[in-house]
């Protein structure tokens, strides 16, 4: 058992049908740091995210949290271990303001049973929260439907907090935001950061983990390629991993030379 | 910029709109505006009223049911049936119509919860099993002259309306409360919003299908009570037809047909806009036919509306942010 680390998945492994979509993966989340998640398309890295965030259910494998085994068959479940996914795809619920996008699901109620809604309660916390995080949403009231997208990932991030996540999980926050927004984005995540939270970061735009992530988690075909210190790596070694894997374990090195962006 | 609450807006537009055909109408006839005439419009739709109640449940929800007319059906032949052919006691007669009518929505909420299939289709299958079983029951025999008793919700007056007006009024506002203040109403309009969404939320979304469906049944085997009680005669072709017109009245009255919107007074004003057209019509000397026609240019016409305002929202969404980069909370 080790306690040093917020999450441990140990030889993960999930097909579809006849996609070994991931193979014997290991990854190691220490407390309180920025790890990102980097592959190419198809290498996995959603797949094992949902995994972890209980959309996915592993064929085999085991997943502890704070060295303690943990059993994931549904969001719920990691919800109460603690962990928060904010996804790519799909939306928050644009037929509901803010207040609203926050609590569902976790509505504070009040009366009998608790079948009637806390609204002023669940406005008062949403207020807080917007100070909190000092993002740049202008009332709880609003629509989401009528937000930029780098708010909606903020009221994302807001709906995780509220309920004292200790893991988040981000799939690619960034990728469809402009400059401003983005920077504005990842000082959120580092403010995350600050407060605790222990942070896993899927992205393709490897210049953001460089500049917020503490080590990043290279995936190639479904396999973890290696763990690496970001302090310790350029731009270069980490894109090279990417496409060619890890020197020596066999994966095919493609014929074309591979240019770095950025 | 403050945005307008959408919903709020459309429920505003619904009033008005029927205010409108109210004065349009009295100019065509002097009889409309009268209290006698008034009255009846508003007697003659209780169960309308409480039957797209239930509906109401399933459309926010973002499923539709279109079984609600030969569930109608059903439950009135069994109903009348125990009460004129087996001689069982009221009160109990109506406790297993109800109850049927509650296992028939159950039934319709598991088929859709458990096979994938568009609700739409699978509640028109369903519709018609409903009605082959009714006709079945009822060997297409008519049933009428209940007892008094049963007769008392829909003929005895209480500040000169009828008992059903009062019930469909405590149903209305009950399930309003249900829809604005209760944790249940908050998750049927995030589930009708995004249903992958609300999954992921931890919302238990087949137990709430199950839910809506069953409740919806429960709420026409109500509808169904008022029908047969205030006409003192049903066959299985009693019912048939309902479906239609609260379908048309709940998206007049502003509930999507996608889902995730809805309130009561809109619907109901949704249902009195329908009603006062054909009252209307009738009065105007234009006939049942023509009504037809109309009922079935609204129902388009609102459909269309409602597609309408989706767009224009969606438009508003991609310029202010890229659509890909919508972010569902776990």
């Amino acid at each position: 058992m080790n306690t040093e680390y917020a999450v441990e998945m140990k030889e993960i492994c999930k097909r579809f049908g006849g996609v070994h979509a991931l193979k014997d993966v290991n990854l190691e989340l220490r407390r309180g740091e920025i790890m990102g998640i980097v592959g190419d398309n198809g290498a996995g890295k959603s797949t094992l995210m949902k995994i972890l965030s209980g959309a996915y259910q592993a064929d085999e494998g085991e997943i502890y949290i704070y060295g303690e085994k943990a059993v994931i068959h549904n969001p719920q479940d990691s919800f109460n271990l603690g962990i928060s996914m904010i996804y790519q795809d799909l939306a928050l619920f644009n037929n509901l303001d803010v207040t609203k996008n926050i609590f569902v699901g976790r509505e504070l109620v009040r009366g009998p049973f608790g079948i009637f809604l806390n609204k002023k309660s669940m406005y008062q916390k949403t207020v807080n929260l917007i100070r909190e995080l000092r993002v740049d949403i202008k009332s709880p009231k609003l629509n989401v439907a009528s937000m930029s997208g780098g708010q909606r990932q903020m009221v994302a991030c807001a709906r995780a907090i509220a309920f004292q996540s200790k893991i988040l999980i981000m799939d690619e926050p960034t990728a469809a935001l402009g400059v401003t927004e983005a920077n504005k984005l990842l000082g959120l995540i580092r403010n995350l950061k600050d407060m605790g939270l222990s942070i896993l970061l899927i992205t393709q735009r490897i210049p953001d983990v460089l500049a917020i992530a503490d080590r990043v988690f290279v995936l190639k075909g479904g396999q973890r390629q290696d763990i690496l210190e970001v302090s310790r790596v350029t731009l270069d070694d980490v894109v090279t991993m990417i496409v060619k894997g890890k020197a020596g374990n066999g994966n095919q090195i493609p014929d074309v030379e591979y240019r770095s962006f950025g | 910029m403050a945005k307008i609450n959408l919903s709020g807006l459309k429920k505003y537009t619904v009033m008005f709109v029927l205010a409108i055909l109210m004065v349009l109408f009295s100019f065509t006839s002097p009889y409309f505006l009268t209290v006698r005439n008034l009255t009846n419009i508003v007697t003659q739709n209780t169960y309308f009223i409480i039957v797209a109640i239930g509906l109401s449940f399933v459309m926010i929800g973002g499923g539709i049911d279109l079984s609600v007319g030969y569930q109608m059906s059903l439950v009135g032949v069994v109903t009348a049936m125990l009460m004129v052919v087996y001689d069982v006691p009221v009160w109990l007669a109506v406790t297993l119509g109800l109850l049927l009518g509650t296992i028939l929505g159950l039934l319709n909420g598991l088929i859709v919860s458990s096979i994938k299939v568009f609700p739409l289709i699978a509640t028109l299958a369903t519709s018609i099993v409903f009605q082959g079983i009714s006709y079945m029951i009822s060997k297409a025999n008519t049933f009428r002259s209940y007892p008094d008793v049963f007769l008392f919700l829909t003929k005895e007056r209480f500040l000169g309306m009828p008992f059903d007006v009062f019930l469909a009024l405590v149903l209305a506002i009950l399930v309003s409360i249900v829809y604005s203040e209760t944790v249940f109403g908050f998750r049927l309009m995030a589930l009708g919003g995004n249903e992958e969404a609300s999954r992921l939320s931890g919302i238990n979304i087949r137990k709430m299908k199950i839910i809506l469906y069953t409740l919806c049944g429960f709420f026409t085997a109500i509808g169904t009570m008022v029908m047969i009680s205030k006409a003192n005669t049903t066959n299985s072709s009693f019912g048939p037809g309902t479906e239609f017109i609260v379908l048309t009245a709940a998206i007049v009255g502003g509930i999507s047909f996608m889902g995730g919107e809805g309130n009561i007074p809109a619907l109901i004003a949704g249902v009195f806009i329908l009603a006062v057209l054909g009252n209307g019509m009738q009065l105007a000397g234009w006939g049942t036919y023509a009504q037809f026609v109309v009922r079935g240019l609204i129902l388009l016409g609102a459909v269309a509306f409602d597609e309408y305002q989706r767009n224009t929202r969606n438009a508003r969404q991609k310029r202010s942010g890229p659509e890909k980069l919508l972010v569902k909370g776990t």
